[in-house]
């Protein structure tokens, strides 16, 4: 799996999880995403990609116990693993060096 | 399985989370629709992938794009599909619209749905009297089961097809109801201008005459005279109080339009005595009071939080009770949501012909599904390389049928959303063509044909089982992978089957239309049994006009000497029943030596009937003036009431004391049912209670209507009256053949329009595929003409097993219509061989094309076809 590359949309999920520390779950998670990028997020795409990174072993989850304000429904908590973190070390690295000695004002063929 | 739902059960925190943010005020519920389609919205990965050896598919609407393409390539076979499934889809979705706003949705009125018709079935050893339905309830009985339920807050009681004469300078019949005076509270109806009828109306038996007129009677007979309330009008010579007007669109309880209510209490007084349908009472002005006459149809409003069972259940315990009053007899409630047909009469009519057109419609529909999958078949042979290159490439069977489905689904959905559009705008079109071919006293209707929530179910599932029926088999057989000749062979047979289904459906269609039109033919020629030509019926109704029998009598007299008076006139004849009308009147009667009572009908005649009808005395004589108490009765009744005995001479015992004396035996003729001639039919000399009741027949080769006209003016200026050939009494027995005939002949026409194209489809492809296959032949020696005679051959053979078939199923269905068939065999030799043969001819000719192409194949030009 090490060798797999995230998508955009997973890095960020992983670095709004590393902002929110742990006991981090879809509401939190969302309105980071959204308050920071600035970007709306639908739940189903947010957890579409939550899936996914459980499924690389980037994060996991679990329940707790079911909240009044929610109409008796539990929370489902995410943590950053491991293997997220490695993950998300190499598209800094990958991201930095592409980045290196580049300045998009002076983009030499866009017009 | 067509949808992948991303979370099935488990998704109780995705819930949580969008229900945290939506309580904590800050998103719309705009927002949370957005959220809860972004997780359960039929999705998938964006590209199709193996996962962990589990196949992925396509987002649904990548398959919709993709199938719209494939379709815009070939516009000819979506155009063609898209208007046969609109056709199919179309005739189905508007005869149930029909078949919904006359038997199926509730009274138009406030929570209608609440409301809840209960008719009587009485079994065991009935004697009951009926004015209008056997089912009806009589006052005693309508009055108990209003006070002694549990489940209604409210119930009514009308009898509607009141008929009555509303004065004025032109006196004119219009149609109205009787009605319990809770009519309008219970069914939540206010007026428009004054008030509608209030218990204290219905006080005393006679004491209420006051009416409620409809805003369409207000309008037009009244003019819309704003003071109307207060005024007088008068309703068979009886004044009645106007205390208000309804609204504009409250029309009563029933399908026909109603112009007036009064309170039923005013029965007595008002004197009624013809109804349509059954007739059978004795005495006249007993019908309020009888306690065992059936006149009064009832509804009760469900109380809030009762239920069809609980009510079904708290009114039998009643008609238990009533029943203890009748040794001998069991009466069973037939308790439904009320609707135009609730009676049971009208109900098994309604149904009983509804089950019948839907089954035709639903038989094109079945055409159109088997012409459409052959066309697919065909279609698919030739998307074949593309089939095979998809599924070499790795689609699985269960991507492609998908994909395939889902086309065929799309274009179900297109012909159905047309042809749905189509029939629901030419519904009430529809409906005016039916009216226009009913018999024209028939009373006006008015229903509402907008579709509703159960005809657009209806629609959607007829329009999806389309799809599936004409998509699934030829996507299934597309995406099999057989070797090359396996699948020919297949898919020939396939098609051989469908042609031949389609062959015997129609055949089934186009016989019972043949069966129809013939009946149709027979009843417009059928000789009744007595002449009609040049006789006109006089009908008007001394006995609620306010005429006691004196009165009456005098005025026969009269009337009958001047008419009789007049040139040209050869015969003027009394009767109380015009031969054919839709009235009968039943007497129970007991003939002599017998104790059995009989239900005889009967008429009652002048003695200038006879020969004026030329109807036969056989033995016996003919009544003679100013007799009473005689009989005359038919051949068939003589036989029946008096086996292996003389008829003449013997008596006939009326229920209430009255005897009539057997004073001739006339012959046998249609003269009440067409078709029929042996029931107990009785004819009765006129006696002096009969003078109110007697029209008159007229018999003239010159047209006399002008001097008649003047003659009823000069004795009676307010009396209605209407005068008609005799003849027209016919169209009673000849409008619902009309109908049923247009109807099941344009159905046929359809089915055989559509049957053709499939056979000639079939066979054109069949060509198509073979041009290299015949170029052989020919090249090899073959004679054009031989090639012909092989492609008809091969193109007529499902053909004909599908018209043994449906020759088959022909026997069945006209058995069922043999009983409303008259003049016609169930097994009639014109229809059974004249559509096979119509209809083999007409094959022969669409595969003779395809034939006649093949036989002209250049073998040079085919043999380098690929």
């Amino acid at each position: 799996m090490s060798r797999e590359h995230l998508g955009e949309f997973e890095v960020i999920v992983l670095l709004a999880l590393v902002r929110l520390g742990p006991d981090a779950y879809g509401v939190p998670i969302r309105r980071e995403i959204e308050k920071r990028a600035g970007r709306s997020v639908t739940v189903g795409a947010l957890y579409r990609t939550l899936d996914r990174l459980e499924s690389k072993g980037c994060v996991s989850s679990w329940f707790g116990d079911p909240a009044p304000e929610r109409g008796g429904r539990s929370k489902r908590y995410f943590r950053l693993e491991a293997l997220g973190l490695q993950a998300l070390r190499q598209t800094e690295r990958e991201l930095a060096a592409m980045w290196e000695g580049i300045d998009l004002k002076k983009a030499p063929h866009v017009s | 399985m067509l949808f992948r739902l991303r979370y099935g059960k488990s998704s109780e925190f995705v819930l949580g989370d969008v229900m945290e943010e939506y309580t904590q005020g800050e998103q719309s519920k705009w927002w949370v629709w957005r959220q809860l389609w972004s997780v359960y919205a039929p999705s998938a990965p964006a590209t199709p992938r193996i996962q962990g050896g589990k196949r992925m598919y396509w987002p649904l609407s990548h398959e919709i794009r993709f199938a719209a393409r494939t379709l815009r390539r070939n516009p000819g076979f979506a155009l063609i599909a898209i208007l046969t499934i609109a056709l199919g889809v179309g005739v189905n979705a508007g005869i149930f619209n029909l078949l919904n706003a006359i038997a199926l949705r509730p009274l138009p009125v406030p929570e209608g749905g609440k409301m809840v018709a209960i008719y009587q079935i009485f079994h065991g050893r009935v004697s009951r009297s009926v004015h209008g339905a056997p089912s009806l309830f009589s006052t005693a009985e309508y009055e108990t089961y209003r006070d002694s339920n549990h489940v209604f807050s409210g119930m009514v009681a009308y009898a509607p097809y009141l008929q009555a004469t509303l004065g004025g300078e032109t006196p004119r019949e219009v149609m109205g109801a009787y009605v319990s005076c809770n009519y309008f509270d219970v069914l939540h109806e206010p007026p428009a201008t004054g008030r509608t009828l209030v218990p204290s109306d219905c006080a005393a038996e006679n004491a209420g005459a006051v009416v409620v007129l409809s805003d369409e009677l207000w309008r037009g007979r009244f003019s819309g005279d704003s003071g109307i309330v207060g005024k007088t009008v008068t309703l068979n010579r009886q004044a009645f109080t106007v205390v208000g007007i309804a609204r504009p669109d409250f029309h009563g309880t029933e399908a026909a339009l109603e112009s007036f209510w009064i309170p039923f209490t005013m029965e007595p007084a008002l004197e009624s005595n013809q109804s349509r349908g059954w007739t059978a009472f004795p005495r006249r002005s007993v019908i309020y009071e009888n306690p065992n006459m059936s006149w009064l149809a009832v509804i009760g409003k469900l109380k809030d939080g009762e239920s069809m069972g609980r009510a079904r259940a708290d009114l039998a315990a009643i008609a238990a009770r009533i029943d203890r009053q009748y040794p001998g007899r069991t009466t069973t409630l037939a308790v439904n949501q009320a609707n135009y047909a609730s009676m049971p009469e009208a109900r098994s009519i309604v149904m009983g012909a509804g089950a019948v057109i839907l089954t035709a419609v639903a038989m094109v529909l079945m055409i159109v599904c088997a012409n459409l999958a052959n066309l697919l078949l065909a279609r698919a042979a030739g998307r074949q390389k593309e089939i095979t290159i998809r599924l070499s490439v790795g689609a699985t069977r269960g991507q492609l049928v998908r994909q395939l489905m889902t086309e065929s689904l799309m274009v179900a959905l297109a012909g159905g959303i047309l042809g749905c559009a189509a029939a629901f705008a030419a519904s009430s079109g529809l409906l005016r063509v039916i009216m226009q071919h009913a018999p024209k006293d028939v009373p006006k209707f008015g229903l509402d044909v907008g579709p509703d929530v159960t005809v657009l179910a209806y629609s959607l599932a007829m329009t999806i089982f389309t799809g599936l029926a004409f998509g699934l088999v030829p996507a299934l057989r597309a995406t099999k992978m057989d070797t090359k000749t396996a699948s020919e062979r297949k898919n020939g047979l396939l098609r051989g089957g469908l042609v031949g289904a389609q062959v015997s459906v129609s055949m089934v269609l186009l016989i019972a239309a043949g069966l129809l039109l013939h009946a149709l033919y027979a009843a417009q020629t059928v000789d009744p049994g007595f002449q009609t030509k040049d006789t006109l019926a006089v009908s008007f109704r001394l006995g609620n006009q306010g005429y006691d029998a004196a009165r009456a009598s005098s005025f026969q007299r009269q009337l009958v000497d001047r008419v009789a008076a007049l040139p040209g006139i050869e015969a003027v004849a009394q009767a109380r029943v015009t031969p054919l009308s839709d009235s009968h009147i039943g007497y129970a009667m007991t003939p002599s030596g017998g104790t059995q009572v009989e239900a005889v009908e009967i008429n009652v005649v002048s003695p200038a009937y006879f020969p004026m009808l030329e109807l036969p005395i056989v033995r016996g004589r003919n009544f003679q003036a100013g007799e009473t108490q005689a009989a005359i009765v038919t051949q068939s009744t003589a036989r029946r009431l008096w086996p292996g005995g003389d008829a003449i001479g013997q008596t006939l015992h009326e229920d209430d004391g009255r005897i009539f004396a057997v004073v001739g035996i006339a012959g046998d003729a249609q003269i009440s049912h067409l078709g029929r001639s042996n029931e107990t039919y009785v004819y009765l000399a006129p006696g002096a209670s009969d003078q109110g009741d007697l029209q008159l027949l007229v018999h003239s080769k010159v047209n006399q209507r002008a001097a008649i006209r003047r003659v009823f003016r000069e004795l009676d200026p307010n009396l209605a009256y209407e005068i008609a050939p005799l003849e027209s009494n016919l169209e009673w027995w000849r409008a619902p053949l009309r109908i049923v005939g247009v109807l099941s002949g344009s159905l046929g026409g359809v089915a055989l329009l559509l049957a053709s194209l499939g056979i000639y489809g079939v066979a054109a492809f069949a060509v198509s595929r073979r041009v290299r296959e015949i170029g052989i032949r020919m090249a090899l020696g073959a004679e054009a003409r031989s090639v012909q005679r092989l492609i008809l051959r091969q193109s007529m053979r499902p053909v004909l097993i599908g018209a043994v078939i449906g020759i088959a199923g022909c026997a069945a269905v006209s058995k069922i219509l043999s009983r409303i068939l008259f003049g016609v065999s169930a097994y009639d030799p014109l229809a059974f061989a004249g559509v096979p043969i119509l209809l083999i001819g007409i094959a022969c000719l669409a595969s003779h094309l395809p034939a006649r192409r093949a036989a002209l194949v250049d073998p040079a030009v085919a043999l380098r076809h690929e």
